[in-house]
């Protein structure tokens, strides 16, 4: 390619220069003022048009609003395994509103980034339910992630946040957004609820783990970072009433008593209801337990994932644990 | 620091901008700037690496003067030797040790060897220059120079494979001359270009082939989900011909023109034609260092000469795959490409001729088949996907598989990119510069998602 040129020609290429530049900056100014006015995912750090709710299927975006609406003042948090508590049914027996935030696949880091996100909207927070599963019985301390998840959304830092607006993904979230302004959309549920059930056709082999002794001496020095952090969180919020719960599993699948596991599942259990206890309208419900309704197939999707008998029978002791503490049953 | 990166587009590339234009009106600071800078972008990946960077290339300019100054060639044959020692042990070490081990039946040693990013460019830079030593053809050159050649960052890490002799008069030279808009505005459009292939025909090709690939590994590929595995030829054309136009924008932008690695090459109509348009500087390289020396050395007898040259040419191909990884696969790959290449010379030869769409649409669909073995991993996988080729796909797959069919018609029917740059920058148009500078804030915004793919030829 020649790429010689004249004089006069050299002033037209740097025109050429300049155009470049100057439609490539007006480009990247118009797309900042654009997230800037509509704040793709209801954050509530710009949004100067004013744009309620959102519409978008993923919580892991759009807990962003549902965490910081003023309407709720109680939330349940988790993964999956805490997904068919149903928030009404909450509401209608605590009299306090309340609204799903469990985002499928997180693990401790993104559930607490959740708690930290609600408690920062909700000072004078009514309740928070916290369904910790297995994740959270973890040794590891660096509390790994399995699935991406965008902290940026949740940062302190307004600054990256906007950095992270520069994307296609956002974009996408800001023509959503703006369609739902022109009525040309319908919101998501505020309340964040979802029924897996829809899905799933519940068939499923048990798999009971492995039945190895326990090492009594091991599992008295294991540690539960996750809880740790977790312990660290309520220490900070003393007014507000915890509720911890460990989700049920299908009996078959529990550990076998004697074993390793079963003593390691004890000593998180013990780890998590230290947390609670003696704290007002507080306290840890134990459901991964051998009980009638954990025996029974039929009230299981998959070995973790329970059906809507089993999650009106948990919403029921949540309420009774946040009338009168670790007073009330601790199980089913 | 990717070439489809934030770090490098926004951060990288800029400040080093706004530095040499600072360096360029003092001819003594550009090759020494231009170095710093290049060590800079190189320690990104690891730091540790730029020392055996700055050990290779002064190993090999000293090797260099060691002949100058004594014309023994020993001191050439050892720095290649030495080279080929040390790019073997990075990246085949553990191959020779698991095949030995398979052989002998019991484990043998396993290194946690990580490669260094572009060992296999740099090492064949180095050998180019030396090699050419040896014959006299080329100059001695001061160590900030050779050190430039080696290291220069837009094809330090994956090419092109530019020889001595296209880049080092070119080092040093006043990158703002006069004129200089004009080169900056082809300089942007190849980076243009190149982002567009990368983003809008790469990786969208990645994201639906690489779940097919995944499949592959664990068993069959039903439903009709093997054919659109096929279009990893688009998406591995697309990927590393968008990398090299990059490389060659962002050279521009130093003053300094790369060679062109692609050609349209899937608008070939023969197999030798082909080799001539993709990955052009590597086969140049293989053909005069590797190929012609193999084809020429005096064995046998003379009647035996034309088996010698097909067996140059298959060996030379076999070479080349293992070259883009230690595995069996490159290596079936490369020696089926060696085959064809023996047949297409001997029909070229022997045969009556081809019409071209024939002939094109031949070359095609071995291409295209053989891309197969080059991406699966291993010989199961493939077959996997070859098997699966006996189901259509239904019409939901198909239209699922929109981007591979741009692809395609992309890489089929438009000329080479450098055609396109040539065009877009015949005359001075706004119009193509607000195009163009628009599409590049499009593909920041693309890119602003985070998963931007790798390119996939950092792996060789």
């Amino acid at each position: 390619m020649n790429l010689s040129t004249s004089s006069s020609d050299s002033q037209a290429w740097g025109r050429w220069l300049a155009t470049f530049l100057c439609m490539a900056a007006l480009g990247a100014c118009m797309i900042f003022a654009l997230v800037i006015l509509v704040d793709p995912y209801d954050s509530g750090r710009f949004g100067f048009i004013g744009i309620k709710g959102i519409s978008d299927e993923s919580p892991r975006t759009a807990n962003a609003s549902r965490g910081r609406d003023p309407q709720f003042s109680a939330a349940v948090f988790g993964n999956s395994t805490g997904q068919l508590l149903k928030p009404t049914e909450l509401s209608q027996a605590t009299g306090v509103r309340f609204v799903q935030l469990t985002i499928p696949g997180t693990g401790p880091r993104e559930q607490i980034v959740q708690l930290r996100w609600f408690v920062r909207h909700h000072a004078r927070a009514d309740a928070l339910v916290i369904v910790t599963d297995s994740v959270w019985c973890t040794d590891d301390p660096t509390l790994p992630i399995f699935n991406p998840f965008p902290f940026w959304l949740y940062s302190d830092s307004p600054i990256e946040y906007l950095g992270q607006l520069f994307s296609s993904r956002a974009l996408g979230r800001l023509v959503r957004r703006v369609e739902l302004g022109l009525g040309l959309r319908t919101p998501s549920a505020p309340d964040g609820y979802w029924n897996y059930e829809l899905l799933g056709h519940g068939e499923f082999r048990p798999a009971p783990p492995p039945n190895e002794p326990a090492d009594t001496a091991a599992v008295a020095e294991t540690q539960f970072p996750a809880i740790e952090q977790l312990a660290g969180f309520i220490a900070n919020v003393p007014n507000i009433p915890v509720v911890l719960v460990m989700p049920p599993m299908i009996a078959s699948d529990l550990p076998r008593p004697g074993s390793s596991g079963a003593a390691r599942l004890a000593a998180c259990k013990g780890a998590l209801a230290r947390l609670v206890a003696g704290r007002p309208h507080s306290n840890f419900l134990d459901f991964r337990v051998d009980d009638p309704l954990t025996r029974d197939r039929k009230n299981f999707l998959d070995p973790v994932h329970y059906r809507a008998p089993v999650a009106r029978r948990m919403e029921q002791r949540i309420a009774e644990s946040l009338r009168v503490g670790n007073a009330g049953p601790t199980t089913f | 620091m990717l070439f489809n990166d934030y770090a490098f587009l926004l951060v990288f590339l800029p400040a080093s901008l706004v530095i040499y234009r600072f360096a360029d009106p003092h001819p003594q600071w550009r090759i020494g700037v231009l170095v710093i800078l290049s060590f800079v972008f190189y320690s990104y990946w690891n730091p540790l690496f730029i020392i055996l960077l700055a050990l290779s290339i002064t190993v090999n300019w000293l090797a260099a003067r060691g002949y100058l100054a004594t014309k023994r060639g020993g001191f050439i044959t050892g720095s290649i030797v030495a080279n080929l020692a040390v790019l073997g042990f990075f990246k085949y070490a553990n191959f020779v040790s698991d095949n030995l081990a398979y052989l002998f039946e019991r484990p043998l040693w396993h290194f946690n060897i990580a490669l260094p990013l572009g060992i296999s460019f740099f090492t064949f830079h180095h050998i180019m220059y030396l090699v050419d030593l040896r014959r006299g053809k080329a100059p001695d050159y001061s160590l900030g120079r050779y050190a430039l050649y080696i290291s220069f960052f837009p094809q330090s890490i994956a090419g092109p494979l530019a020889r001595w002799s296209e880049v080092m008069h070119q080092f040093g030279r006043q990158a703002y001359a006069p004129g200089w808009q004009r080169q900056f505005a082809v300089g942007v459009t190849f980076i243009v270009i190149g982002l567009i292939e990368k983003t809008w025909l790469a990786d969208p090709l990645g994201r639906l082939l690489d779940p097919i690939y995944a499949q592959a590994i664990h068993g069959p590929v039903t439903n009709g989900n093997s054919w659109p595995a096929l279009g990893f030829a688009f998406q591995v054309l697309f990927d590393f011909a968008g990398y090299c136009d990059v490389a060659i924008g962002v050279g521009l932008l130093f003053g300094v023109q790369l060679p062109y690695n692609f050609n349209a090459p899937l608008r070939s109509t023969n197999l030798q034609d082909f080799w001539q348009r993709w990955h052009i500087t590597l086969m140049t390289f293989l053909r005069d260092y590797v190929f012609i020396p193999l084809s020429n050395v005096k064995i046998g007898r003379k009647r035996y000469r034309l088996v010698q040259h097909f067996s140059a040419m298959l060996l030379t191909m076999a070479l080349c795959g293992l070259w883009h990884g230690a595995s069996w696969t490159f290596v079936l790959w490369g020696a089926l490409h060696g085959c064809a290449l023996v047949i297409v010379s001997l029909w070229r030869r022997y045969g009556p001729r081809l019409p071209a769409l024939l002939g094109w649409a031949l070359t095609a669909i071995f291409v295209l088949l053989t891309c197969v073995i080059f991406r699966a991993g291993s010989m199961e996988a493939a077959m996997n996907i070859y098997r699966g080729l006996a189901e259509l796909p239904d019409l939901e797959r198909t239209l699922r598989s929109v981007p591979i069919i741009i692809a395609a018609l992309c890489a089929f029917l438009l000329p080479a990119s450098q055609d396109i740059v040539a065009g877009l920058t015949e005359r001075p148009k706004t119009a193509i510069a607000a195009v163009l500078g628009l599409a590049a804030v499009a593909i920041l915004v693309e890119l602003g998602d985070r998963d931007a793919y790798e390119f996939v030829y950092f792996q060789f």
